[in-house]
């Protein structure tokens, strides 16, 4: 059953998704190698289910369940985030690559956006779901998936406004 | 929307880290593992299998052990019944003992396994295959306590046909 084809089909299908499924797994795991780890089992999980990553919406899903779990997994870890997240900054910054003082003045207000808004900014902006994927890998409505981003991108605003 | 298009047109500007060079390599060997190894959903079945017998295999011995143990113990009053009789003229001890009250055997399946030669025999015979469960109780007259052992049972039957 597999073949060559359906190897180079999930190298090209992750090769594109892999840089926004890594910055999602991010939000819940602080460290970019344990962002690796939960985007490695979910890919790997779900590719074996599904072979194909026509149901995007599944996909994040499996990323967002599996790096809750990952979380949780781990009694010490878990203390360990939870002492992080209950430190002055109680959001989880994304990974990006920086080229200026605007950037990193963005990148400084998204990590102010509550979880639930910058989760559906992350999925919108960087991995282009559209608000359907977002309300199935979120199990929300589309009206609220995009209510949350509205709201985060008012919030962002406000905070780069407040910034300058 | 529109008051938030140029803010949309910055996020998209920022750019999420790569992730490392070995996590497709992760990825690979991963999906790789369950192609070696594509015996994962038949392997619980053969555990399953094995444990079943395991498990038919002790009932059945604990099965024996009790009739074994139930069988002695009836025998032995009767070994002794001269020498009580010779000793105590009072039959009436005797009913404070549990007694064989009853065997039935209900055959429940049975399977024509078709002809057979055995033991390069020249006449063929007709290998039957039934399952059987026979319970044996015994009763207390005197308590009315009863005790019932019960066990299944597998027997193979020749029967030799004859030709014409």
């Amino acid at each position: 059953m597999q073949n060559v084809a359906t190897d180079e089909n999930w190298k090209t299908c992750f090769s594109q998704l892999a840089p926004g499924l890594v910055l999602f797994a991010r939000q819940w795991t602080r460290s970019a190698a344990d962002a690796e780890d939960v985007v490695q089992e979910a890919f790997v999980k779900f590719w074996r289910r599904h072979h194909d990553i026509g149901n995007r919406g599944l996909l994040y899903a499996t990323v967002r369940s599996i790096a809750l779990d990952f979380i949780r997994r781990d009694s010490r870890r878990a203390r360990r985030e939870a002492t992080a997240l209950s430190d002055v900054d109680p959001t989880v910054p994304p990974a990006f690559d920086i080229k200026d003082d605007s950037q990193r003045a963005l990148v400084a207000a998204l990590d102010l956006l509550p979880e639930e808004q910058r989760e559906v900014l992350v999925m919108k902006i960087w991995n282009e779901l559209t608000f359907a994927e977002i309300a199935s890998a979120l199990e929300i409505s589309q009206n609220t998936a995009a209510s949350r981003y509205r709201y985060a991108l008012a919030a962002l605003k406000k905070n780069l406004s407040a910034a300058l | 929307m529109n008051d938030f298009s140029q803010l949309e047109d910055q996020l998209r500007k920022l750019r999420p880290a790569q992730p490392s060079a070995d996590l497709v390599a992760r990825i690979e060997r991963a999906l790789d593992d369950e192609v070696s190894t594509p015996t994962a959903a038949v392997l619980p079945r053969e555990r399953r299998f094995h444990f079943n017998w395991l498990s038919l295999g002790l009932g059945l011995a604990a099965a024996a052990a009790l009739v074994l143990f139930a069988f002695i113990r009836l025998q032995q009053p009767l070994k002794k019944t001269p020498s009580v009789a010779s000793t105590s003229p009072a039959p009436t001890t005797l009913t404070d003992q549990f007694v064989a009250a009853g065997l039935t055997q209900v055959v429940y399946h049975t399977r024509d396994e078709g002809l057979h030669f055995p033991n390069n025999s020249e006449q063929p015979m007709r290998r039957v295959r039934s399952q059987t469960r026979e319970t044996f109780q015994w009763r207390n007259p005197k308590t009315g306590a009863t005790l019932r052992i019960s066990y299944a049972k597998e027997n193979v039957s020749l029967i030799p046909v004859s030709g014409q």
